[in-house]
């Protein structure tokens, strides 16, 4: 290759690189930063040196003011019954994730066993992928809502959304069951799209080895698609550490309009939460804590998926 | 067994709406013999392998029959004939070992047989081999001083003195192990735990009323009782390891077919196929990607496991010297239809149409256009063969590239070819001629390498026996 | 099972294997075997139809409440009405419809939210294809470490980079409560335009066509830029337009972003907008209460655009995500 060339490339990456460079790479690097400093101020950038209390107050660990006795909880408690961001996220992980990935499974799988009537099916199942989560978030908690449609159906007269009388648990449970409907398109797709990339010639061995259906597909389909699940399981549960719009989505409450929201609040929903505060320009610095540590768990799940697919899944 | 096709069609409906369908196989009617191995030949798109699929039950005939034996299996699901498939490129499932790959057919077959009393078995077996505690702690301690300590040795020794089951000898091996305690003691603690449980089998039996014959059989009012039962952990294991002994691919049970080259993926296809003792076997074009070496050295293999097994095998392929080697009786086929079965030497001997006799053989059989007058065979003008009772007519002559006889006597007709080129293989030499008359233009004799030959024309008389006479228009041979 | 011996002499058969006997197969037989398996064959359909009818309903049962809800009397929806009135529905969507565009200044809010969402598609897709092709087909010192640095930033929570260009745009002055309508627009596009997903699918796609059609191009004495745009970019239009819908898409929908950084609410898209204008109208007693009609109105305002683009493209927007989930 000519040296010409050379500088070329770089100027084919240059918008990009200029791009990525202000809005991605800073960004990573002052937020690291930032969490390290206390007093930080985003203005002027005054602070007073190298601390790790923005991560101990974020966590619950130090107190709010000296001497106060008083602990930040929002955000992360040890007592999942305060039901802090991090409480309130972990249980929406664990029980959407499970969930959604088993039924959307299911849907495939027999998705893919019909004939007639597939492409329709394909098509409703991928349709909650391209809507807008903020309008549909509005029809569920109009469903929801106290003479909505699901209490008529059930005969009940649950406050599952309504701004005061509603309970934790009933807001969950209608949360999770928006973010399992919402997530199973992309699952469903991804699915399908593995199974057609399994050569035809498994089922026939199948057959001939005489395994019946369900057989053929717990000891041949579900293990030829293991790179798929292990992609989707981790992938969800990274999408469901940040779970946000959703819940705005369906009750629109925040820090600045309703004391009571700290109830609600998912991890990425608090940082966002403190962006809308007066006081943030000198309290940014926790949410930047916050951002740290979800990358970090990010960071986990994802040397978590490199490790299994080494070890475990068969890639053809 | 035998299997038997009758009549037997399969047609593809057309892709446009209202066009005829697509016929793949139409009226075939074919007999494979127990224990026999038959070749379906043919080029691509013969129909060969549509008919082994709808022998192997993946494909559905449109019409006509299929007999295993008496059984009529034509509409019978594919999972339910007890055939062994071998697949063109094996699809092995690549997610489990080689093991798990020969195993999985047995997980999904039932014993048939008369309902026995295994447990009682177990314990009568356990109490017998205990009760000659003297000959047991023998073969121990000379199990022991032979150098081999571990456990797998021991019950390795267990196995072959006393022909038991794994899970027996493993529960022996157990019982001893107790440091400290002398092995006649572990004995006398086995012996007494088996007699209480025997004691508590025969008290449940006598309970239900069952009664126990001497071989075991329950006996529900005093008749034995047949019953389907999935195949036991050791059962599988034996008849795995058996397959895999007889394939020579024990190194790599616990290996994964990545892993395997394609001739070793091969015979775990194969094993696979056999391992359910299955009523047929069926080769799709097994050897097609393996290469050249290895292919000879495969089908040589296939020919002794089936020899071994005497299962009724029927091999699709396209390569006539494949079908040739190792077949019994092989089946020519050609646009869906059968041309011919037999041997394979009597087909090359004695080909009934054009297209049989084209297919076999290398090299091929020299075509000729020719035509028969008075009795005598032409090709261009020259008389070639005489003695032919036929009415006079324009005819395709075949000639078998080994069926000219060099330096001819001088009554005999002669061919005279131009040589333009002398190739020596070993024992024979191919003389290549050319000639306007003849099919590609390009004429391929087989000499002995005895005879002196040199560029230029040379007369060949033709001998009897091999050259057919073919209908021009229909490639039907002509007998004379 | 327990067992003494293993005996290699087993009766194998398919479980509950039932042939005929040739002499009784007779077309009455033959019958019965194909009936039988038909009818278990039908059970076992019936069933996998009925459960993905029954989660078929489930996914599109809000769509359709959203539509019919913007076809409702206030009174209904508050209800929870399984459908409107017959007699008022002409009625009650011109009330509906009209009160929300006008409310919601509805047409303003979609005219700023297409502005974004095309201005971000279009340049998302230039700088994309530029610097796929850098990576797919220029050579340069780094290149590889770079591109799995830009791979490594995908993992990177947007949440992350919110704070932080939120506190950039702030001090650069484009974040203020006196924030110009142009100002806006530029807060809400450029720091989404680098997309290195994009750059990834962009970049896979290029890779796959033929090295011999650069060369050729080479010999013929045409430059890297015709290539990129006479050659690659046409063979890859599949893959552009699948960006191009998905980036129009995700722009569309918008939310967490224009939110935070847009500080005057006539500027917003209709993701915000519809989520906090006011649809309230004072009731007799004198209390603030949301048209719930009027809400799924604008629901179906922002969804249903989306659907049809869905409609349309759909093939494209299906195989571009479904070639997403296997990495590597």
């Amino acid at each position: 290759m000519d040296k010409k060339n050379k500088w070329k490339a770089w100027l084919y990456l240059a918008p990009v690189l200029i791009l990525m460079a202000v809005f991605t790479f800073y960004p990573i690097i002052s937020t690291f930063i930032a969490s390290f400093l206390k007093d930080y101020n985003n203005v002027t950038g005054e602070n007073s040196g190298f601390t790790f209390y923005n991560y101990q107050y974020v966590l619950g660990l130090a107190e709010r003011y000296e001497g106060s006795g008083v602990f930040f909880k929002e955000f992360f408690s040890l007592n999942p019954a305060e039901h802090s961001a991090f409480w309130n996220t972990m249980f929406i992980t664990f029980v959407t994730v499970p969930i959604s990935v088993v039924l959307s499974l299911a849907i495939a799988i027999l998705i893919h066993s019909i004939k007639p009537l597939k492409k329709i099916f394909q098509t409703v199942f991928f349709m909650p992928y391209v809507t807008n989560v903020i309008a549909v978030g509005m029809v569920f908690s109009l469903l929801f809502s106290q003479f909505g449609v699901w209490n008529r159906i059930f005969g009940l007269s649950t406050a599952w959304l309504a701004d005061n009388s509603a309970t934790w648990g009933g807001v969950m449970f209608v949360l999770c069951l928006y973010i399992i409907w919402s997530a199973l398109p992309y699952k469903i797709l991804i699915f399908l799209s593995g199974f057609e990339g399994i050569d035809r010639q498994y089922y026939e061995a199948a057959k001939i080895d005489g395994a019946g259906r369900f057989k053929t597909t717990m000891k041949v389909t579900i293990p030829l698609i293991s790179p798929q699940i292990l992609y989707i399981t981790v992938t969800s549960f990274i999408g469901a550490f940040k779970e946000y719009s959703s819940v705005v989505g369906l009750i629109n409450r925040s820090y600045s309009s309703d004391q009571n929201v700290q109830d609600l609040y998912t991890v990425v929903y608090w940082i966002y939460d403190q962006m809308s505060k007066g006081d943030w320009n000198t309290t940014s610095q926790f949410a930047d804590a916050a951002a740290m540590i979800l990358l970090f768990v990010i960071l986990i799940f994802t040397l978590i998926e490199l490790w299994v697919s080494k070890k475990k899944v068969v890639y053809r | 067994m035998e299997i038997k096709i009758e009549n037997l069609n399969k047609e593809y409906p057309s892709r446009e709406k209202g066009g005829s369908p697509t016929k793949a196989v139409l009226d075939l009617d074919l007999t494979v013999k127990d224990g026999e191995l038959m070749g379906l030949l043919g080029p691509s798109g013969c129909g060969k392998s549509t008919t082994l699929y709808m022998i192997a039950g993946l494909q559905d005939p449109t019409s006509g029959f299929i007999y295993f034996d008496e059984d009529d299996v034509t509409h019978l699901d594919a999972e339910k004939r007890g055939i062994g498939l071998v697949f063109q490129n094996y699809a092995l499932y690549p997610h489990m070992s080689v093991y798990q790959n020969v195993e999985f057919p047995l997980t999904n077959l039932k014993v048939e047989e008369e309902e026995k009393a295994y447990d009682l078995e177990y314990e009568d077996t356990l109490l017998n081999i205990l009760k000659n505690d003297e000959a047991l702690i023998a073969l121990i301690k000379e199990t022991i001083t032979s150098g081999k300590k571990s456990k797998v040795a021991l019950a390795e020794a267990l196995i072959r003195s006393y022909h038991i089951a794994p899970s027996l000898a493993k529960t022996i091996v157990n019982a001893l192990k107790k440091e400290g305690e002398s092995y006649q003691h572990s004995i006398n603690v086995l012996a007494a735990k088996a007699e209480g449980k025997k004691g508590k089998i025969l008290q449940r039996y006598a309970k239900q009323g069952i009664e126990i014959d001497e071989q075991y059989r329950l006996l529900r009012n005093g008749e034995p009782r047949k019953i389907q039962r999935s195949l036991t952990k050791d059962e599988r294991d034996t008849y795995v390891k058996e397959t895999a002994k007889l394939v020579q691919i024990e190194e790599y049970l616990e290996r994964k077919p990545s892993e395997l080259s394609g001739g070793q993926q091969q015979r775990v296809a194969i094993a696979r196929a056999l391992v359910k003792r299955p009523r047929v076997l069926l080769l799709d074009e097994p050897l097609s990607n393996l290469d050249a070496r290895l292919r000879i050295q495969t089908r040589e293999e296939i020919r002794r496991v089936q020899q071994a097994t005497k299962i009724t095998t029927v091999f699709v392929t396209h390569d006539q010297e494949e079908a040739m080697s190792i077949c019994d009786r092989i089946c020519v086929m050609e646009k869906g239809e059968e041309r011919q079965v037999g041997k394979p030497q009597d087909i090359y001997k004695d080909p009934n149409c054009l297209f049989v006799a084209k297919f076999l053989g290398t090299p091929p059989i020299n075509v000729f256009s020719g035509s028969v007058r008075s009795g005598k065979v032409y090709i261009g003008e020259e008389a070639v063969f005489k003695g032919v009772d036929i009415p006079d007519q324009e005819i395709t002559i075949g000639i078998r590239p080994e069926g000219f006889k060099a330096k001819p006597k001088k009554t005999d007709l002669k061919l005279h070819l131009p040589i333009d080129d002398i190739l020596t293989q070993g024992r024979d030499v191919t003389l290549v001629s050319s000639s306007p008359l003849v099919e590609g233009g390009i004429v391929k004799i087989i000499v002995d390498s005895d005879l002196p030959f040199k560029k230029g024309e040379e007369a060949f008389a033709i001998k009897p026996n091999k050259i057919f006479l073919f209908e021009k228009e229909t490639g039907k041979r002509i007998r004379f | 099972m327990k067992q003494a011996y293993i005996t290699t002499t087993l009766r194998l058969v398919p479980p509950s294997c039932k042939t005929k006997k040739k002499k009784e197969n007779t077309s009455e037989n033959l019958a019965m075997i194909e009936k039988n398996q038909k009818i278990k064959k039908i059970v076992g359909l019936v069933f996998v139809y009925a459960f993905l009818a029954f989660f078929a309903l489930i996914v599109l049962f809000p769509f359709y409440y959203m539509i019919v809800a913007s076809f409702m009397t206030q009174q209904e929806a508050y209800q929870g009405a399984l459908f409107p009135e017959l007699s008022s529905v002409f009625e009650n969507i011109a009330y509906n419809y009209s009160n929300t565009f006008e409310r919601l200044d509805f047409m303003s809010h979609v005219g700023t939210t297409l502005i974004v969402a095309v201005a971000t598609t279009i340049l998302q897709l230039l700088t994309t294809i530029l610097a796929a092709y850098a990576f797919a087909r220029l050579e340069f010192r780094g290149r590889d470490v770079l591109f799995i640095f830009f791979l490594t930033t995908m993992m990177v929570p947007g949440e992350l980079l919110a704070i932080a260009n939120y506190t950039t745009m702030a001090n650069l002055g484009f974040i203020n409560k006196s924030q110009t309508y142009g100002e806006a627009l530029f807060v809400m596009i450029v720091p989404l335009i680098a997309s290195s997903f994009y750059i990834y699918l962009l970049r896979q796609n290029f890779k796959q066509i033929p090295n011999e059609l650069y060369l050729a191009s080479k010999v013929d004495g045409k430059s890297d830029w015709t290539f990129l745009w006479k050659v690659m970019a046409p063979l890859s239009s599949p893959t552009l337009i699948t960006i191009a819908i998905l980036s129009f898409i995700s722009s569309w929908n918008s939310y967490v972003w224009p939110n935070r950084s847009v500080t005057k609410p006539e500027f917003q898209v209709i993701s915000v907008i519809i989520r906090t204008g006011s649809l309230t109208v004072q009731d007799e007693m004198g209390n603030w209460v949301t048209m719930l009609p009027w809400q799924m109105t604008a629901s179906v305002l922002t969804v249903v655009p989306l659907l049809l683009l869905f409609i349309i493209f759909r093939k494209y927007i299906m195989s571009g995500t479904g070639r997403s989930g296997i990495k590597g």
